[in-house]
């Protein structure tokens, strides 16, 4: 959108706005805990600006690559890193004149729903700082909530973006699987994650999209995206809904039910349609996350990078204190998980038996696709929840991807968009398509934001406006 | 799942488990393969694994020599180095 890009570009034209804007960063910072890392970067030498992001500062999920800055992950065990190199999707993206801002907290690598286990501490959600931002890239979703960037990438297994958006009231995109590259994310779980992207503008994530998509040589899971011209011409007109028991707490059912009625009144045919093996959705996915997970966290073991014990015995116990140390809980209950399911002998069990499952979803999906041309579901079958113990316990949390998680087993996009807020906290639905068919995810979300402006959290209400109302301005 | 178990696959993964952490993880581990068996109450006969959702073939790049090469910035992260060797802690 080019007021929101004209917007920023207004306030990096004049030294003094600048420097606002940079206290601003800090000092609303130190309430939301939005970044690990602060520290804005000038336009690059020799971009070839785009208008869309040209001038722009973004925000970069910490376990994304930006040379020269901490890759943490949220995490212990990578204390002292610095990246050697930059991650394609942001490199794309200052060669368009963006700036990295900084990088964003998260659940120690991408493994959450809160952004609560990051190693440095939570993040708050902007709408009530005693409610998480959503996980795992709530710092992301939050930074861009309160204004503090226009945009922010993150990372997407199982709704890592999806669901920190809805909970802070931006939208928030997952891509197909293989659209954006891959390289200089850490891996968490291979076949299921894509970077994405989280904004507060619809228009600006559409942008930011088209720019960092598209084949790389460096990601070999990273496949060409279609030209426009090479996509069937479509408009949309069916929507499909899930019927029946959601499980849904009655704020966001109530969201659900409106949504669905003002996309009907939008135009949209509402098509009720079934999904027989969502019940088996959170099963497959932290069986197929967790075995990947524990596959691709071997490499930490702090002999060549990282934190390690000053001493140790032997090799073998170097590595497994580092791990011991260096891991949090939940990243350790991922890896035994994982390393469980694909132990010799319980393979056929679990890991086998969840990929045979992974292929009746992408069925179920290809299904649904005969009938609707996008489907509408919730993100996250409740509201934000309180920080700490007053929350959802961790078992809990996860059996709430069902929804999110669905599209990363079936590597099809999904768009979580702000459909209002109900009790002063916002509430996220979520649009899926067909692989590559963002494009259908964009015309209903333009027309949405048309109609429906995004809501700013009160107490961030946009800068320069919060310095003023701190008290804290110049 | 008992403690032995745990145990053994906290070996295979690698990870030293300290005495206080044990019941914890081990209820939280438990929990999850238990809500894991729910998968068998589907029907997945004649239903191939999907190992990744949309690619359908290995893309490989020609085999040609290249002379990009980050290994300094790379050894830079290392903890200690002994010229362009990763020095770890004395072992036995």
């Amino acid at each position: 959108m080019q007021q929101a890009a004209d917007y920023w570009r207004g306030i990096f034209s004049q030294p003094e706005t600048e420097k606002q804007y940079k206290r601003f960063i800090e000092q609303a910072d130190r309430d939301l805990h939005a970044f690990l890392t602060v520290n804005l970067q000038p336009a690059a030498d020799g971009a070839a600006p785009d208008p869309a992001v040209a001038g722009l500062p973004f925000g970069v999920k910490d376990n994304i690559a930006v040379q020269g800055m901490p890759l943490s992950c949220g995490s212990r065990i990578q204390n002292g890193f610095v990246s050697p190199y930059t991650a394609t999707a942001v490199q794309r993206l200052v060669d368009r004149g963006a700036r990295v801002a900084g990088k964003t907290n998260l659940d120690e690598f991408g493994m959450g729903s809160s952004t609560g286990n990051s190693a440095f501490g939570p993040t708050a959600n902007p709408w009530d700082r005693t409610r998480v931002p959503g996980g795992s890239s709530g710092g992301s979703a939050a930074a861009v909530a309160a204004g503090m960037v226009p945009f922010a990438l993150g990372s997407d297994t199982g709704g890592s973006i999806r669901q920190p958006a809805s909970f802070c009231g931006v939208y928030g995109l997952k891509p197909t699987y293989g659209a954006v590259s891959r390289y200089g994310l850490v891996a968490y779980a291979s076949s299921l994650e894509v970077i994405g992207v989280a904004a507060r503008s619809a228009q600006l994530l559409e942008d930011v999209f088209a720019i960092i998509r598209g084949q790389d040589e460096a990601d070999h899971s990273s496949l060409a995206y279609p030209e426009p011209h090479q996509l069937e011409e479509k408009e949309v007109k069916r929507i499909g809904v899930l019927g029946g028991q959601l499980g849904l707490e009655p704020a966001v059912a109530e969201g659900y039910r409106k949504t669905t009625q003002a996309l009907q009144e939008a135009g949209y045919q509402i098509v009720e349609v079934e999904l027989p093996t969502m019940e088996y959705v959170a099963a497959v996915y932290y069986t197929i996350a967790t075995a990947e997970a524990s596959a691709n966290l071997a490499r930490f073991n702090g002999v060549r990078y990282g934190s390690r014990p000053d001493y140790a015995e032997n090799p073998e116990e170097l590595m497994r204190t580092a791990r011991d140390q260096g891991f949090g809980d939940e990243v350790k209950l991922r890896v035994l998980l994982g390393t469980y399911v694909l132990r010799s002998g319980f393979q056929d069990q679990y890991y086998l038996r969840a990929q045979r499952i992974r292929s009746a979803i992408r069925n179920d999906f290809a299904r649904v696709f005969t009938g609707a041309d996008l489907l509408l579901m919730p993100v996250f079958p409740v509201a934000p929840f309180l920080q700490g113990e007053g929350g959802l316990d961790p078992f809990q949390q996860k059996i709430a991807d069902r929804f999110t998680s669905a599209a990363n087993l079936a590597g099809i996009p999904a768009l979580a968009f702000p459909s209002g807020v109900e009790d002063g906290l916002p509430v996220g639905m979520q649009l899926l398509a067909p692989a590559f068919r963002e494009d259908l995810l964009f015309q209903v979300t333009r027309r949405w934001e048309e109609e429906h402006p995004v809501a700013r959290p009160p107490d961030y209400p946009g800068f320069p406006a919060w310095l003023e109302k701190a008290g804290k301005g110049a | 799942m008992d403690v032995s178990e745990l145990y053994i696959t906290a070996e295979l993964a690698g990870i030293e488990l300290s005495q206080d952490e044990i019941p914890h993880l081990q209820n939280a581990v438990t929990q999850m393969v238990e809500y894991f068996s729910k998968m068998t109450e589907m029907d997945v006969e004649g239903l191939e694994p999907t190992t990744h959702a949309l690619l359908t073939k290995n893309r490989l790049r020609p085999d040609s020599v290249r002379r990009e090469n980050g290994s300094d910035e790379l050894l830079e992260n290392a903890p200690e180095l002994e010229d362009r060797f990763i020095v770890i802690p004395n072992v036995l």
